[in-house]
């Protein structure tokens, strides 16, 4: 095919199917995929099977994303054009933290804190540091994700700064004291075909881009579901008494598979420049 | 032009106008950048550092006094271009390109470009996007 042709069907491709398909050029073919009468991926297909009957959530997973609308992320949306991830901003509904109709129920100092990162445009987010989110957040994000599903463990790498989660599905228990980190010690167990995967032992971090706090004292549970072979959701409940006055639901995360495509390498450090240049909001030149 | 060149700069033009930024951004645009306030730029690509989490260009700037300074731009991060079909040798030291973006809070010779523009055609958008 000419070259020009060839950019512009893969351009069209990706504007009509962004957080499904990427380029056709890329030079490996996702084997496997089960196939419509017409010869194209049947993504509504059931969801595939590991050894042991369970759904296997393996694949490369994209967030849903949605076009940028300014109204509803005050941290604004510049030249967003190729959509939004639902949550990324924030995780618990369309209302932001600074308005009083905001269903998050956050501890008084919560609610302030994350009204002063909005206000300060998230100069401080770990993210801009280059350290990694914790499991809730990385649902949400521009960049793709792969999971390595066997019977006795779910590993996610990120392409987001090479993160990866470990959730382990060997049925031991959750640590009484694990050692806090940014991921945290999650464990999964099948209620259906639903993984339900309950995480302890954080570092104190964000949940998201308008900066809810989630404490050391939290712990997460995450209902997921591959509810089709092209479709994972994800519902998340935040128990986290030091932030908030109840466990209370994020929204519901989507994510769709991707085909023909691979994780490329993301080094935060490599060249990082852009943390010294950030001001808050008053602090500017 | 050679026919290699003019194909090379149709084949970004039309890129950047579909794309428009790569969107990958490991922090909030406006913690960085002031979107009301807008520049152009025109100079020749000095350096270039095809990296995460961003792309930068460098930029031979003279202003209208005749007093030239070097500008860095920030852009996206190369993975979304990649998977475009773009390459890390589809800008070349030399080529004079003009950035369309938005100046840094702090004060200093940094753009977020919005638009990269060479030989009058849209090459493409690197943004920093935002949350």
């Amino acid at each position: 095919m000419h070259i020009l042709a060839r950019l512009l069907a893969v351009t069209a491709g990706i504007i009509v199917c962004v957080g499904v398909t990427l380029p056709a050029q890329w030079h490996v073919q996702t084997k496997g995929v089960p196939m419509t009468p017409a010869g194209t991926p049947n993504l509504e297909a059931p969801a595939p099977k590991l050894a042991d009957g369970t759904p296997d959530l393996s694949g490369i997973w994209d967030s849903e994303k949605v076009p940028c609308d300014e109204a509803k992320l005050p941290l604004g949306c510049i030249d967003i054009t190729l959509g939004f991830p639902v949550g990324f901003a924030n995780i618990a509904s369309d209302v932001p933290a600074s308005d009083p109709n905001d269903p998050t129920p956050f501890q008084p100092w919560a609610r302030t804190l994350v009204i002063q990162r909005m206000d300060n445009f998230g100069k401080d987010d770990p993210r801009a540091r280059c350290l990694p989110e914790p499991g809730p957040r990385m649902w949400a994000s521009f960049q793709m994700q792969k999971i390595i599903h066997t019977a006795d463990s779910l590993t996610i790498l990120h392409e987001y700064m090479g993160q990866y989660r470990q959730i382990f599905l060997d049925g031991r228990p959750l640590p009484t004291d694990p050692e806090p980190t940014f991921k945290g010690y999650s464990v999964g167990k099948w209620e259906g075909d639903t993984l339900v995967v309950e995480t302890i032992g954080y570092k104190e971090s964000r949940l998201d881009g308008q900066g809810r706090p989630l404490t050391e004292q939290a712990r997460t549970i995450e209902r997921i579901r591959r509810v089709n072979y092209g479709t994972l959701e994800v519902d998340m409940t935040i128990d986290d008494p030091k932030a908030y006055t109840k466990p209370w639901k994020t929204r519901t995360i989507k994510l769709a598979l991707l085909l023909h495509t691979d994780l490329l390498e993301y080094i935060c450090n490599e060249n990082e420049k852009s943390l010294q240049h950030m001001v808050g909001k008053g602090d500017a030149k | 032009m050679r026919k290699t060149d003019m194909r090379r700069t149709m084949l970004v033009g039309l890129v950047g106008v579909l794309l428009a930024s790569s969107v990958q951004a490991h922090h909030n645009f406006l913690a960085e950048f002031d979107p009301a306030k807008p520049i152009t730029l025109t100079g020749p690509v000095t350096k270039i550092e095809w990296t995460n989490p961003h792309i930068f260009l460098y930029l031979d700037v003279k202003d209208d006094t005749g007093k030239v300074a070097n500008w860095a731009i920030e852009m996206g991060n190369p993975n979304s271009l990649i998977r475009l079909g773009w390459t890390r040798k589809a800008m070349q030291v030399g080529d004079v390109v003009t950035v369309e973006g938005s100046l840094a809070r702090d004060g200093s010779n940094l753009v977020n470009a919005r638009t990269v523009l060479l030989a009058g055609k849209k090459m493409f958008a690197g943004s920093s996007g935002g949350k």
